[in-house]
């Protein structure tokens, strides 16, 4: 009996414990004023992480004070990342269609958020868009924030809105890039030289050391995957410029005539750029560890050392390297083979009177030269910033003052010239799910191939055996088809995307296969 | 006549010969209807429903045709297997010394024996994640640490997923197989001692043979959980097995093959289940009967008892691993437990992080309704619990205790959560609530709306996750409540609610508590059911809260791990609580 009344006096003490210490350890600094009066509401769908949303929570709230009278108080929906994002607004959104599957009129539509916030431009461009409305800007606060629509021909707010004809459905409210993290003891023990470029990251020396996101899990990790493919299209198309000088293109143009584009050459050009950007992809994949299910997870797996080298979000790795220093991580841009995008928000269809007003008011600070500054600013130069965000900022000329940033740099100036093109991207929908097959269904096949390969002794054979793995079993001309009988409405889509998911699979892994055969035969 | 014959031939194989335990058994008949195969039959739907709303076994076709969903159905069968029998390997030695000896810390190295079972999953990934790590702990002691380093969680995933598995998973076997040692009859072993039998022979000619339903029981609980298992798979990065392509393809969107091969994983489990059931589930009942006298365990001192604790210390120091890793993290500096044994600088830093954090404890000025992922933790799963033990003392009194016909219909439903995936049950619940806005549109209460106010639905899917374990509990309690004490009662004039109210539910109100105490234990590190239903901070549970911490950059996973411990030690304190309580009978609730 002592026995059960210790045990259950122990279980009370730990389960209260939280709660009596917290008022002793918890630091009065940091405990913001109780708010008075009312408090208005703003529900807001995110992937961001929790440092972003408790940064601009409070400096919202005050912002909104001061300006309004009255403070805010936001609530933040996470379901998880984009895709999971969109899955969330496409069942909402069902429950507001009529019987041809069209929305509803919006006084009929009540869909209890108001914004999403973040997921990157493309994700907003192919999949939120449907659910976005017009936003509602003060006159003037577009064109103070974005005194040009674009970066490097990359858009920074809604490409439809730029004409004048409607406000946008979604503006960029922070910048990101995608380039390569490495940990430089580990490339020291390995002797090798520090990556530079994408293809870096497919030599055979890295077999099992790199680190890569699932692009079917993460949306950052897919555009990331996206520009090396069209880095590589984009060096086809250069080098086929190059060969027709007759046609009068500069280095620097990179609209083509529409006739240009459609003669056969410059295709056939296209398509071995994008055959080679598809191969170095699949030497990647082969050197792949495994694919994390977040954006975020390569930069951990460099840091700690279980991985050599990856491709990350230029934030995540600063933010790393600020913690564990930089012999153990350290973020490079591949030079000329990365893009700078925005990564925006947008109003949700539905939001209407005084929650619509109170949604773009959010925008509007956070396009505010202060709402900006939040972004970068050292931890403690703000009462909001306890950790630095260590994200670049979209507008422009909050970059003349950056004292008291933790990133003394600035994208405007840097940027490449080379941009993501957006009728390029619009192959994207359908890559995604092949590289699920190819890299994600096919991992083990592929493993086994590669393993296979490299330990060929003769290095010519090797090599020819490495080509031959990363010669992707597709085309194209394939993918840019149009899909058939569900084109023409005649067969169920899901059952369509789940037998091209399967077919894809297969296709892989009977190419894997087959190369995995060709190694082991003997010479 | 033969209308009223009809009527009362209906009456007597719906309600059985007392209405009153008839209304009961359908009130709960159709509140599991609710709770449980609403939310699955949602799930099934979308594996069997066109785009149009018609009906099509083509999904089922494609997924059963589609080699890497075979090889990932192929791969969680070896790996259930390889799980079930090291964790018999490990449990059935345990067991049995710790049923028939006595010695020095018996009672104390059995107890925590269970202590795996309390770690919250993802907090256990960081544990194992530096110690196995490339260059973690385990290679530095090898000496290994240069160059490449040794890639265990990268070379050995699918041997490190059935280690880690066994380890968690043996404390079930061992609950089991210990409750059923305690219910042989000793009786029969001597007799056969007398009859010039060795102690091997009577352990394998009498001994085991009695034992071989709790075995066979604990070990299809083990399978099953294994073969459904998410976290640990997903720790080491095995995603080509049936639970994670389930996970990862199901939030593709327009993607329907993932919900077909839900329902190949729950014809599987449910089959394993029913298959256990009707082969052993008479003889537990026949093997389970008290013996009149208890065999004393026998007593060993000096060298002897020194080899009996070996082993329990042993399974025991690699059981808590995982537990001394997140320990460990916990009281690391950011980023100081790098190519060492152990971390090179100590902090305390991340337990106070933790206690200021507004995800975890929310300050003051936030409001009182504003618990944080600690404060909600003990509201739902206490809720949870609460809901769960008034479930299960009416499916108890009805399975043990009545005459409906269908009581084994009950019985089979209120064990059914075992076999169903977390994580569909929670999409399950995640439809249902589009469902209700759908159809009742602004109208919609907030209780039905996941955005707005997801506790109910947490709560209940935290309580029929859980209703296994509380059933089992009540029931084997049950069991052991001679009717005669009830009869005598209402012999003496007691009602029926009064014989319940002041004979039965005293007698069980053992096992009910201990069943509780492991429905709060489990129901405080559920998983699936937070990480879907969950979506706004104010309501994250803890799970989800470590899960958010561990996606922070920098000190994110170090503060998730001091949460962990506090879990943790939460946790194994309620353990211990349970296994004070029923002793040996503690085995009855893993019994399916």
């Amino acid at each position: 009996m002592l026995r059960l009344y210790a045990c259950l006096a122990a279980f009370v003490g730990v389960l209260v414990a939280p709660f009596l210490l917290q008022g002793w350890f918890r630091e009065r600094s940091l405990e913001r004023p109780e708010e008075t009066g009312e408090v208005l509401e703003l529900r807001i769908i995110t992937p961001h992480n929790q440092d972003i949303r408790r940064v601009f929570e409070p400096a919202f709230s005050d912002w909104h004070r001061s300006h309004f009278g009255r403070g805010v108080a936001i609530t933040y929906l996470s379901p998880g990342g984009t895709n999971d994002i969109v899955r969330y607004l496409r069942d909402l959104y069902g429950t507001y269609r009529d019987a041809q599957g069209k929305l509803l009129p919006e006084e009929q539509v009540n869909s209890g958020i108001e914004l999403v916030w973040g997921g990157g431009d493309y994700a907003f461009e192919r999949d939120f868009k449907p659910f976005l409305k017009p936003m509602l800007l003060s006159p003037g606060v577009l064109a103070a924030a974005f005194p040009r629509a674009d970066l490097a021909g990359v858009a920074l707010f809604d490409p439809e809105a730029v004409a004048g004809s409607a406000g946008p459905r979604w503006v960029g409210v922070v910048l990101s890039s995608f380039g390569l993290v490495y940990a430089p003891d580990f490339y020291a023990a390995l002797r090798l030289p520090p990556p530079d470029s994408w293809s870096d990251l497919a030599r055979p020396e890295l077999s099992g050391l790199l680190a890569l996101a699932d692009p079917t899990r993460s949306g950052s990790a897919a555009v990331s995957y996206m520009m090396v493919l069209q880095r590589a299209m984009e060096s086809a198309e250069r080098g086929w410029l190059r060969e027709h000088p007759e046609l009068g293109y500069s280095e620097a143009q990179l609209e083509l005539r529409p006739a240009d584009e459609r003669l056969p050459s410059y295709q056939e050009a296209l398509a071995r750029g994008w055959k080679e950007g598809m191969r170095t992809l699949l030497l990647m994949a082969a050197n792949a560890r495994y694919f994390a299910d977040s954006g975020s997870r390569p930069c951990v797996d460099v840091g700690d050392a279980e991985a050599a080298a990856g491709v990350a979000i230029d934030f995540f790795a600063r933010v790393f390297q600020d913690q564990i220093g930089k012999r153990r991580i350290t973020y490079r841009a591949p030079r000329g083979a990365t893009a700078i995008t925005p990564d925006p928000i947008g109003v949700l269809y539905g939001t209407r009177g005084e929650r619509e007003l109170l949604a773009n008011r959010f925008v509007e600070f956070l396009l505010s030269p202060d709402g900006q500054r939040l972004w970068n600013l050292e931890a403690g130069r703000s009462p909001y910033i306890a950790r630095s965000l260590r994200r670049m900022p979209v507008r422009r000329d909050v970059y003349v003052d950056r004292s008291g940033w933790a990133d003394d740099e600035n994208p405007f100036e840097t940027a490449q010239g080379f941009n993501l093109r957006q009728r390029w991207m619009r192959q994207l929908g359908r890559l995604v799910p092949i590289w699920g097959a190819a890299w994600i269904d096919g991992k083990p096949e592929l493993d086994r191939a590669y393993a296979a390969v490299l330990a060929v002794r003769d290095p010519e054979r090797r090599e020819r055996l490495r080509q031959r793995l990363s010669d992707v079993p597709i085309e194209l001309s394939e993918l840019m088809r149009p899909a058939g009988a569900a084109a023409a409405g005649q067969e169920d889509a899901r059952l369509r995307t789940a037998r091209e998911r399967m077919d894809w699979s297969e296709r892989f892994r009977s190419h894997y296969l087959r190369v995995l055969q060709a190694a082991t035969e003997a010479d | 006549m033969s209308r009223w014959l009809r009527s009362g031939w209906l009456r007597e194989r719906v309600l059985g010969p007392n209405p009153r335990h008839g209304a009961i058994a359908i009130a709960l008949l159709l509140l599991l209807l609710v709770v449980l195969i609403w939310p699955l039959l949602e799930v099934l739907a979308a594996g069997f429903l066109r785009s149009d709303g018609g009906f099509t076994s083509e999904y089922l076709r494609l997924v059963l045709a589609n080699p890497v969903v075979t090889r990932g159905l192929l791969k969680a069968t070896l790996i259930a297997s390889a799980t079930t029998l090291l964790a018999l390997g490990l449990a059935l030695p345990l067991a049995v010394i710790s049923t028939r000896f006595e010695f020095s810390g018996r009672a104390l190295l059995s107890s925590l024996l269970l202590v795996p079972m309390v770690l919250p999953p993802f907090v256990g990934a960081i544990g194992m994640r530096l110690l196995l790590g490339r260059f973690g702990t385990l290679t530095q002691l090898l000496g290994a640490g240069a160059g490449r380093g040794v890639d265990w969680l990268g070379t050995l995933r699918v041997y490190g997923v059935v280690g880690v598995e066994a380890l968690a998973l043996y404390p079930v076997i061992f609950l089991t197989l210990r409750a059923a040692l305690a219910h042989v009859d000793p009786l029969l072993e001597r007799a056969a001692a007398n009859l010039g039998a060795t102690r091997w022979t009577v352990f394998r000619r009498v001994t085991f043979p009695l034992v071989r339903p709790g075995l066979f029981a604990g070990c299809t609980l083990v399978f099953i959980w294994s073969f459904t298992e998410l976290g640990t798979p997903l720790m080491f990065h095995v995603y080509d097995v049936t639970s994670v392509q389930v996970f990862t393809q199901i939030v593709e969107v327009e993607n329907p093959l993932p919900y077909a091969l839900v329902v190949v994983m729950l014809v599987g489990s449910s089959a394993l289940y029913v298959v256990g059931k009707v082969l052993f589930g008479r003889h537990i009942r026949a093997a389970g009967s008290k013996s009149a006298t208890a065999s004393a365990p026998h007593v060993l001192r000096g060298v002897p008892a020194l080899f009996a604790r070996a082993p329990l210390v042993l399974v025991l120091a690699l059981a808590l691993l995982p537990h001394l890793s997140v320990l460990l993290t916990s009281v690391s500096a950011t980023g100081a437990w790098y190519r060492s044994l152990v971390p090179r600088e100590f902090t305390a830093a991340h337990y106070l992080s933790a206690l200021q954090d507004d995800l975890i404890m929310p300050a003051a000025s936030h409001g009182p309704l504003q618990l944080g992922a600690v404060g909600n933790s003990i509201v739902y799963a206490g809720t949870a619990t609460a809901l769960g033990v008034v479930m299960a003392s009416g499916i108890s009194l009805i399975v043990v205790r009545s005459r409906v016909p269908w009581r084994g219909l009950l019985d089979v439903l209120s064990v059914l959560p075992l076999a169903v995936p977390g994580l569909v049950m929670a999409f399950g619940y995640l439809s249902i609530s589009v469902q209700c806005r759908r159809w009742l549109g602004d109208a919609t209460p907030a209780w039905l709306d996941v955005q707005r106010f997801p506790v109910v639905l947490l709560v209940v899917a935290y309580a029929t996750r859980r209703l296994p374990y509380v059933v089992r509990s009540a029931v084997a309690g049950l069991q052991q409540v001679p009717e005669d004490y009830e009869r005598a009662a209402a012999n003496l004039g007691a009602s029926p609610a009064r014989v319940v109210w002041r004979i039965v539910l005293p007698l069980v109100f053992a096992s009910l508590l201990a069943g509780a105490l492991m429905a709060f234990v489990f129901a405080m590190l559920e998983v699936s059911d937070s990480l879907i239903l969950a979506q706004s901070a104010r309501y994250f549970p803890i799970t989800r809260a470590i899960w958010e911490l561990s996606q922070r950059l920098g000190d994110g996973l170090y503060v998730a791990s001091a949460l962990g411990v506090w879990a943790m030690v939460l946790l194994t304190l309620t353990l211990v609580l349970a296994g004070t309580l029923l002793g040996k009978r503690l085995g009855a609730m893993f019994r399916p």
